[in-house]
């Protein structure tokens, strides 16, 4: 299990690595002058000149990455380029924000469609089975932006039940949860087609394995049979996707904070290119990819932990 | 253990009461906007450097507006702007063309215990100006003179018209506590080191500006007593909050606003600020294509603004007849020419003009784009044949530039729109004939132009003002090189209790908002 985790945690760091590398370059294919793009037209050569020194615009794109890794191993991502506030600030007062999000938006999909998914493979062909089905594909289908501008215009500007922007009054827990509640809802619902068809499907095939099979023949209650043998191991594909689904949310996130107006990573790096702040940009994707990978991680081990088969396929 | 009377069903009931109320206050808590004096707005992003020498700009100005002294600010007259002096001031006036004598009002004190507002205070401001991202502003200034505690001479290099409109009454004309400025290191960001005026100031990064009464303020009062800006970028988005009821005020889109203007939401009203942006579709005079008159001319004559201003703006914004915006002066009621097809067909043929293609370049946006394709039909109604060439902002800016590449040899046609101040000098300085390959994209050079330029920033009679600006868009008009299309306006919707107070360019201030 250890050299399964180190392999693992090396791997992890070469795909930061990556992402890192890729994103410089595609920050520096984006036409136009930074400095310019940052200062605004009409800022004087002098003002350009210190940008570009300011944030080593002035040396080969390697260059800059070298030290971009370098300050980020030592825990220092740069400083905004604007306030001249740390990176790392400006990350930690909106990172807690984007996972109650994200952990809020998956969390209620696991809830909902896991139980959805496991009472339609137990009755295939059921009215539930077919009802389930339908609005599985139908919640699929329908992207996280348009449930956002949907709910938004629904619950908020046609019934006035939950606020419409922000993320809530500071130390107001009550006031933050209905903030939370749409963008919430909004990101999670796909997933909880999502997860329900996995489930119905894994539970399905695993319903006919033979231990199933000599389960009922004990005389096993049908409730301990699904629950207690059946979807143990049906569950163990929908962790790597709820792992993997983690990555998807960060994206639905930007949205929902966009159009919710929430503070969030996902909204800082939208707006952070939009402003050119490179430092923002590159510190947010950053965090962004590390939590990414942290939680893929995380289901690996649990996976791995689970069933030792995996262990030993890396 | 038994709870009283409490079964265990029961008390699921009340737990999902209690977290329902929790999580779902709307019906009782969503008109909160308007309880007491509050007053809830937006911002369009953080505010990331408050120093009036090195901000961006924007909201940073509506901040600086609340919390710091300033000698002058604007006021409607009408349907133009003019100045007066602020609650900070007791006497701003010109006594000559250079001279600019102020005396502040007295006991006024910088929070922090940094003392009381001096003449001294506006001396560093305005020479650290100088030395600052919008030095441009101070250029006419040569010197503040202080000559008592609470008064001081503005003194200029040269006489400059403009300059309370333009300078002191705008956001670099915001005056610092010298002792505070100088302890925070000489430069400050997200907070001001010290304030002098109606409101405090706190931010929340990513969520909200909030604005309250200053204890220690003892000027004229604010209208509300906490003013809470919040942080939404996207102005659809601040639209759909003011119409959820959780914002006041929200600055509007060509779109709403005429949606609103159709059908205008419950306890609502539209103010415009000022329309100081000026839109125009240029020609490259130089480029070989266009090199003849005629032919510019008779593209002058094939667009039909109307439908530009119908089809792609709504009708909400007023057609441009030069550079000087509506409510400056200058502004222009006609322009030399009109929409002509058959004259636009008669300049060609006269140019010796068939089958000419051409590449219009714009900015991606929506309402720049279908301008683009409105000019595309009536030129090819003409026999011009338009290829559109959609941009982003950071080729788009530089591609005039001589020192971004060579892209300025190949421009033909583009569309084009800048923002201005409230005084027609600053609109004309981008024409004259050392920004050709800087700014001045049509490429064209006037000497009577340059030198009107310059007889503009010093004149101070109006009516004399008024006759230069009038003829040097005369002369960009016989270039032939602009098709003039429009000045949009800042406007917002707010609530119909509320008097809404903002800066021609369309800077809010806060503490002007009335209840009426």
């Amino acid at each position: 299990m250890f050299t399964y985790l180190l392999k693992r945690l090396g791997l992890a760091a070469l795909v930061v690595v990556a992402v890192l590398l890729l994103l410089f370059s595609m920050l520096h294919m984006i036409p136009g002058n930074p400095a310019i793009l940052a200062l605004g037209t009409r800022a004087s050569p002098e003002a350009i000149a210190e940008y570009s020194a300011r944030m080593h615009l002035d040396k080969p794109v390697l260059t800059q990455f070298v030290y971009f890794l370098g300050n980020a191993v030592q825990g220092d991502l740069g400083q905004d380029v604007f306030s001249n506030r740390a990176v790392t600030s400006v990350i930690g007062e909106r990172i807690g924000f984007s996972l109650a999000l994200i952990c809020t938006g998956m969390g209620w999909a696991v809830l909902l469609g896991v139980p959805l998914g496991c009472l339609a493979a137990v009755r295939p062909g059921s009215w539930l089975d077919r009802v389930t089905g339908v609005f599985s594909v139908g919640m699929i289908a329908v992207p996280s932006f348009l449930v956002s501008i949907w709910a938004l215009l629904f619950f908020s500007l046609e019934l006035h039940w939950l606020p419409a922007i922000g993320a809530g009054e500071p130390g107001d827990l009550a006031d933050q949860l209905s903030h939370l509640v749409l963008p919430a809802f909004a990101i999670g619902l796909g997933w909880v087609g999502y997860l329900a068809r996995m489930v119905r499907a894994s539970m399905l095939e695993v319903m006919g394995e033979p231990y199933i099979r000599s389960a009922r023949a004990y005389g096993l209650q049908p409730r301990r049979v699904v629950l207690g043998y059946a979807l143990r191991v049906a569950i163990l594909p929908t962790i790597t996707l709820i792992g993997m689904g983690f990555g998807g949310l960060i994206s639905s996130a930007v949205f929902a904070e966009i159009i919710f107006s929430r503070p969030g990573v996902g909204k800082m790096i939208f707006d952070a290119v939009s402003d050119r702040n490179f430092p923002i940009v590159q510190g947010g994707v950053l965090v962004a990819t590390g939590f990414y990978i942290l939680v893929v991680l995380l289901s690996d081990l649990l996976i791995a932990w689970l069933d030792p088969r995996v262990r030993s396929s890396l | 253990m038994t709870l009283s009377n409490t079964t265990r069903r029961t008390f699921l009931t009340s737990a999902a009461a209690l977290g329902a109320a929790g999580i779902f206050p709307g019906g009782v808590g969503m008109l909160r906007a308007q309880e007491g004096r509050v007053l809830n707005l937006r911002l369009d992003g953080d505010n990331s450097i408050l120093d009036p020498g090195y901000m961006v700009g924007g909201t940073e100005i509506e901040a600086q507006k609340q919390c710091l002294p300033f000698l002058a600010e604007y006021v409607r007259n009408g349907d133009t702007f003019t100045w007066q002096p602020t609650a900070h001031v007791t006497r701003l006036e010109y006594v000559d063309d250079t001279h600019i004598e102020f005396e502040l009002a007295p006991g006024l004190v910088w929070s922090g215990g940094h003392g009381t507002l001096k003449a001294s205070d506006v001396a560093y401001s305005y020479a650290r100006m100088k030395d600052s991202e919008w030095s441009g502003y101070f250029d006419a200034l040569e010197t503040v003179e202080v000559t008592g505690e609470l008064t001081g001479t503005l003194v200029l290099s040269k006489p400059f018209a403009p300059f309370i409109m333009v300078t002191l009454c705008h956001g670099p004309g915001a005056i610092v506590c010298e002792a505070a400025t100088e302890a925070a290191g000489g430069r400050f960001t997200t907070e001001f080191p010290a304030i002098c005026g109606p409101y405090t100031y706190s931010a929340t990064p990513g969520q909200r500006a909030v604005f309250e009464r200053n204890p220690e303020w003892t000027g004229p009062a604010p209208g509300f007593d906490r003013v809470v800006c919040h942080v939404i970028t996207e102005v659809q988005a601040a639209e759909l909050a003011y119409e959820a009821g959780e914002i006041d005020c929200t600055e509007l889109g060509p779109d709403s606003l005429a949606r609103y203007s159709r059908e205008m939401p419950d306890n609502t009203a539209i103010t415009t600020a000022g329309q100081l942006q000026y839109m125009w579709m240029g020609m490259n005079t130089q480029h070989p294509k266009l090199q003849d008159l005629k032919v510019r001319q008779a593209i002058q004559h094939a667009v039909d603004v109307d439908s530009i201003l119908a089809g792609a703006f709504a009708g909400t914004s007023a057609q441009s007849h030069g550079i000087v915006c509506p409510g400056l002066l200058g502004a222009r009621s006609e322009h030399g020419y009109s929409y002509d097809p058959a004259k636009a067909r008669e300049l060609l043929a006269e140019a010796g003009v068939s089958g000419l293609q051409l590449t219009l370049r714009t900015q991606n946006w929506q309402e720049r784009l279908l301008t683009a394709q409105i000019i595309q039909a009536n030129l090819a109604a003409v026999g011009i044949t338009v290829k559109i060439l959609p941009m982003e902002s950071g080729p788009f800016w530089e591609m005039g530039m001589e020192e971004a590449g060579d892209t300025w040899k190949e421009l033909e046609l583009w569309l084009m729109r800048f923002a201005t101040v409230p005084d027609p000098y600053e609109a004309t300085q981008w024409f004259i004939s050392e920004q050709v390959g800087v700014w001045n994209w049509e490429r064209w050079t006037n000497e009577e132009f340059d030198r009107l330029y310059d007889e503009g920033l010093s004149e101070t009679d109006t009516a004399k003002r008024e006759a230069i600006y009038f003829r040097m868009q005369e002369i960009m008009d016989e270039t032939g090189a602009y098709v003039w299309i429009n000045h949009e306006p800042e406007t917002y919707a707010h609530r119909t209790d509320i008097e809404v107070v903002a800066a021609p360019s369309g800077e809010l201030n806060y503490h002007r908002f009335r209840q009426v």
